[in-house]
This record gives C-alpha cells, sequence and structure tokens, in this order.
C-alpha cells in the first residue's frame, strides 16, 4: 500500500550546515495493518509519517502509494489522493475554529469529488453519532474538551472513507481515561471497518494496540516486530 | 461548502487583521471616491455655468476680472461699471453677432429693507439677452415684467409666497433656475427695467438707496457670428474698445482652473502616500495573519486542499474585507459630500455640482474596484507565499 524506499529527509540549518531527520529508510505498510510507529522525541517518527502522507518531500528516496510514486504527480494530482485514500489526525489541535463540529468534519469534501449536499451531511453526522459527538454538530471547537476535539478529528479524518489513517501522536495532549477511550476508537475502527492505520507515538504502552511496531532512532529504523 | 463560503467564515477569526484590512480599504475608498466627486463636481459645475452664460466672449471693465469670476462661481457681489456706448463699439466689430449688456448688482448687507443680505444680482435686457431670456420663454411663455424676477436654485421667497423684499421694493419670484453649484445658484436675474425701478423707489424706501450710475454697464456678453473666431473679436476688442477686457469663455474662470489644478495634484499625492502606505501596511498584516494560520493552512493542505486552492482562500477572504471596508468607505464619502457640500464649497473655495446618478455610480464603482485591487495586491505575495510552502513545515511548532 505504501512503500517508503532508501527515503532520507535533511533540514537545511543554514551557512551551509543540516540536520537529517530520517536517513536512508526503507518500510512497506500494507492494506489492514495497524503500525505504531514508536521513538523519543527527536527519532524522526513524525518526520516519516508525514514523508509518507507526502506532506513533505523527500531529500533523497522514493515514497510509493500503490505503486505510484507520489513526487511524480502534480500538486493537484497528489492533494486528490491525500483527500481520497488518507485520513489525517494530528497531536495539535487542528479542527478551524470558526467552523462548526458539523462544518469540520464536512471540511474534506470540499476539497475531493462533488458529492451530494444531503449524502454528505447524514455520511458526517453518522461520523459523529459513531464517535458520541451527535449533541456538538453546532458547537464551535473551543466548546469541546481537548478528548471531544480529537474524536471531531477522528470523524473528519473518515469523512471522505479513506484507506488509511495517519495519526501522530494522537493521544498524548490527553488524560489516561481518554487516551484509552481514543484508542479503543482506533481499534474499532481497525477491527470493524478494516481501516489501515499508521500511529506514531512515544508511548511504548500503546503498542499492544497495533498489528506491528516499527521502533526509530536517530532517523533510522532500530527494530521492527509484529504482535 | 466551496472556496468561498470557506474563506466568509473564515473572516470572522480575526479581528485585529479585519479591522486594519478593512480600515486600509474604507479609507482608499473613501478617499478616492471623496476627492474624484470634489474635482469632477467643480469641473461640471464650471462647465454648466459656461453653458447657462452661453456666451462666447464676456467684455467687462479692465482689472475686474477676478471679480467677475467669483460673483458667477461663488456668489459674492460685484460692483464695477463701463460706458454703456461700449455696447455700439463692440457690436461694430466685424464677427460679432449678438451684444447683450448687464447690469451687477447687489443688495444691502444686513438692511431691514432687503430681505436677503448681500446677494449679488444681475439685470439683463430683454430685447438681446441669449441667457436667461430664451429659457423664460421656454418655461413661462414670455419674458419677465416689471417687479418679477428669476432665481438660482438656492433662492426661495421670503415674503409670502412669492415675493422678496430688496431695497424696500416687492419682487415677486417667477421661477427658479436648475442648479449649477456655483454662485449663479444664489443670484438673482432681473430685467433692466425692474432694475431702474427698483433703483428710483429705493430713495424713498430703503436704507441706503441702489444706484446705477447712469449710462452704464458692467458687462456686455457677445455672440461671435456662426464661423467668426471668438479669439480674433476678442483681439479687434482689445484694439477698438480702450479700458475693457475680453474674456474668452474658454479662458473664463482660469485663475479657479489652476486652484483647481493644485488641488488635484496635491490629491493626487496624498492619495499616492494614502495609498502606498496602506498597501504596504495590508501586506504586513496579511503576512502576520496568514504566519498566524500556518498550521491551519497546513492541516487544510493535508486534508485535500490544493495550493491554488489556499491562495485563492486567502484572496478571496482579502476580496471580502476589501468589499466590507470599501462599501462602507464608499458609504460615507457619499454621504459627507451630500452633507457638507456648501461647507466643502466655502472652505474649498470652488463650485461644486452632485453627480448625476449614473456618474455617481461608475464613480463607486472605480472606488470599490480601487480597494479590492488594493487589498489583493497586497495580500497576493503572502498568499503566494504561505501557499508555496510544504505543509508539514506548515504545521511544525
Amino acid at each position: 500500500m505504501i512503500t517508503l524506499d532508501q527515503v532520507t529527509k535533511t533540514y537545511p540549518l543554514g551557512k551551509g550546515s543540516s540536520v537529517t531527520a530520517v536517513g536512508g529508510v526503507s518500510l512497506e505498510i500494507n492494506q489492514g495493518e495497524f503500525v505504531l510507529i514508536v521513538g523519543r522525541s527527536g527519532s524522526g517518527k513524525t518526520t516519516l509519517l508525514n514523508l509518507a502522507a507526502g506532506l513533505t518531500q523527500p531529500t533523497s528516496g522514493k515514497v510509493l502509494i500503490d505503486g505510484t510514486n507520489l513526487w511524480d504527480l502534480t500538486d493537484q494530482q497528489q492533494s486528490f489522493l491525500r483527500s481520497q485514500r488518507i485520513g489525517f489526525v494530528f497531536q495539535f489541535p487542528s479542527l478551524l475554529p470558526t467552523l462548526t463540529v458539523l462544518e469540520n468534519v464536512i471540511l474534506p469534501t470540499v476539497f475531493g469529488s462533488k458529492q451530494e449536499t444531503v449524502q454528505v451531511h447524514e455520511r458526517a453526522t453518522e461520523l459523529l453519532q459513531k464517535v458520541g459527538l451527535m449533541d456538538k454538530l453546532a458547537a464551535y471547537p473551543r466548546q469541546l474538551s481537548a478528548g471531544q476535539q480529537q474524536r471531531v478529528v477522528i470523524a473528519r479524518a473518515l469523512m471522505n472513507q479513506p484507506l488509511m489513517l495517519l495519526a501522530d501522536e494522537p493521544t498524548s495532549n490527553l488524560d489516561e481515561k481518554t487516551e484509552l477511550e481514543i484508542m479503543g476508537l482506533f481499534h474499532d475502527l481497525h477491527t470493524s471497518m478494516g481501516i489501515t492505520i499508521v500511529m506514531v507515538t512515544h508511548m511504548r504502552q500503546l503498542v499492544s494496540y497495533g498489528t506491528r511496531a516499527v521502533e526509530m532512532a536517530n532517523g533510522q529504523i532500530a527494530n521492527g516486530h509484529a504482535n | 461548502m466551496s472556496a468561498f463560503q470557506l474563506a466568509l467564515k473564515n473572516i470572522s477569526g480575526n479581528a485585529f487583521r479585519n479591522g486594519v484590512v478593512s480600515l486600509c480599504a474604507l479609507l482608499l475608498s473613501a478617499f478616492a471616491l471623496f476627492t474624484t466627486l470634489v474635482i469632477r463636481g467643480a469641473e461640471s459645475s464650471l462647465r454648466l455655468t459656461i453653458d447657462r452664460l452661453g456666451a462666447d466672449i464676456v467684455v467687462v471693465p479692465e482689472g475686474s476680472e477676478a471679480k467677475i469670476e467669483s460673483a458667477l462661481l461663488m456668489g459674492i457681489p460685484a460692483r464695477f461699471w463701463m460706458p454703456a456706448d461700449h455696447v455700439n463699439k463692440i457690436a461694430a466689430i466685424p464677427g460679432v453677432g449678438v451684444v447683450s449688456p448687464q447690469l451687477y448688482l447687489a443688495t444691502l448687507t444686513g438692511a431691514d429693507c432687503c430681505s436677503v443680505s448681500d446677494m449679488f444680482m444681475i439685470a439683463y435686457d430683454p430685447a438681446s439677452d441669449f441667457t436667461i431670456q430664451p429659457w423664460l420663454e421656454e418655461e413661462l411663455g414670455n419674458g419677465l415684467r416689471v417687479g418679477e424676477v428669476v432665481g438660482g436654485s438656492y433662492i426661495s421667497a421670503t415674503e409670502g409666497e412669492q415675493n422678496i423684499k430688496l431695497y424696500g421694493y416687492l419682487v415677486t419670484l417667477k421661477e427658479n433656475l436648475e442648479p449649477t453649484g456655483t454662485g449663479l445658484d444664489q443670484t438673482m436675474f432681473l430685467t433692466f427695467d425692474t432694475a431702474y425701478d427698483i433703483a428710483s423707489k429705493s430713495e424713498f424706501q430703503a436704507e441706503s438707496p441702489l444706484i446705477i450710475p447712469p449710462d452704464s454697464i458692467s458687462a456686455a456678453l457677445i455672440k461671435v457670428k456662426p464661423g467668426s473666431d471668438p479669439q480674433d473679436v476678442a483681439l479687434q476688442i482689445i484694439q477698438n474698445v480702450p479700458g475693457v477686457t475680453p474674456i474668452e469663455s474658454s479662458d473664463l474662470f482660469q485663475s479657479y482652473r489652476k486652484q483647481m489644478t493644485g488641488l488635484l495634484k496635491s490629491i493626487l499625492v496624498i492619495l499616492s502616500v494614502t495609498w502606498g502606505l496602506s498597501v504596504v501596511l495590508i501586506g504586513l498584516v496579511f503576512s502576520m495573519a496568514a504566519n498566524e494560520r500556518r498550521k491551519e493552512l497546513g492541516v487544510l493542505r493535508a486534508l485535500g486542499a490544493t495550493r491554488r486552492f489556499v491562495f485563492q482562500s486567502l484572496l478571496a477572504e482579502a476580496s471580502l474585507l476589501a468589499f466590507f471596508g470599501g462599501i462602507t468607505g464608499l458609504a460615507v464619502a457619499s454621504m459627507a459630500i451630500f452633507l457638507f457640500r456648501k461647507l466643502i464649497m466655502v472652505s474649498l473655495e470652488i463650485p461644486f455640482l452632485l453627480p448625476s446618478p449614473v456618474s455617481l455610480l461608475i464613480q463607486i464603482g472605480a472606488g470599490l474596484l480601487l480597494a479590492l485591487f488594493s487589498v489583493n495586491l497586497a495580500a497576493l505575495f503572502p498568499a503566494f507565499k504561505i501557499s508555496r510552502q510544504d505543509p508539514a513545515v506548515a504545521m511544525r511548532e
């Protein structure tokens, strides 16, 4: 599904120096997997996720999605692919503050293929029901708790029925109880809907939720094992 | 939800940016419309006054050029005289078609015998007049009788329903002329017979008599014969009639035109500086706002927004702010012009005529376009820069 082939990402620091966030990593993620990328802060795991999603261009190497080199595509093709195939859950509050909960969930449909407004609203409502926020349709993000906001983000990520969810530290800002609820939701999405999930986390105790764990250290894959 | 709807939602999220950008758009459009209306209003006013006079040449006593301009444009009463037989001398000059003499008079200042104070009055000769008489014949079917006057658009009856008291003499206001935005709007027109009648009776009825020197006129209006060159005729008047100055209609109000040109230049400089500063300020504010929203825009890109969508969305926000600010500014400027036009005329010492609705709409449209263009120009670079940014970099802490 996603293949990273000898991917390197180097950031310039100025005055001729640079830092390599990911160095020559090769990784294959197959359909139906729940892969956890674990590692300490600064190990390169978020950069790896961004590379896999096409959110940043590799300095060298290839990123293939279903055999297509992502960086051979135009910006429009890449954007369309992201909107249709990939759902994102970020670590930081990523809801648009000026939109209601329902509008935030509908947002990805603006960029994808045209859909009937009625169907869009039905699907958004259905997803918000699934994450337990049916009573918050008209609320604004500032009126929600951090856990509720993250649930809305998950509903938004699922709006275009993606084949894959990419999550970057989705529970790092949440209390333990909410973390368990969110991880339960991911587990449910993986088992009941068969969605491929790639999650970046620094919390080793979450490894048990995934089908495979990949450990990153110093921009390299240090270890990988199946659960 | 479309890009436009998204932009509409987004502009509710940043009060500082919205305030600054809208205010700049407001100031730009208001200033542009205000100055355009004033300059064009003054221009059309001058043009209309010359058309109203209908003369190719106006002959006045030497040294009275500025006085007649002030009288016709600002309604400041003028008193100057030249021998009445100049009319015959002028009429004898080849190329002169019609010569019509006029008397320039004024009401008394603060006197009970005059219901209007220090008002300019023009007495004309109905036999030769081509300024008022044709219009009167068209409007009233005949000319003015003794004791009747027509007024500029601002003149109204002060004694009863139709009468005005001049030197203790009651005249009847028969009609009002269309506005010109000049002193003609505050001027009364009467025939020679009425003027002489007022003058003779004023000795007994007024606090101070109306004096018209015998065998004198104030000015002579000339229409040249078809095919004659007004410049040649003016030259011959200088050569044949001593002590007078012929002013061609194209040269009339030259001092005001120069004043307006100077005013226009100053306004253009101020407008250019304001425009440049506004564009820079809007650009800075947009850069700050776009930078604050870096993460948000990165998220949009991750969700599938193309670079073009982000770029267009930011410009749509800029356009909406320019539109709201611009419309407000244009409304303020239009209202200010409408409410304070007399104050503007007096303080800037220029004539002014409100534009026609069509002309006003065109100028409002141009003001709105200026606001839209300026704000979009300022937002162009920040919008382009942020839309080209790597989404991962944009979302980084």
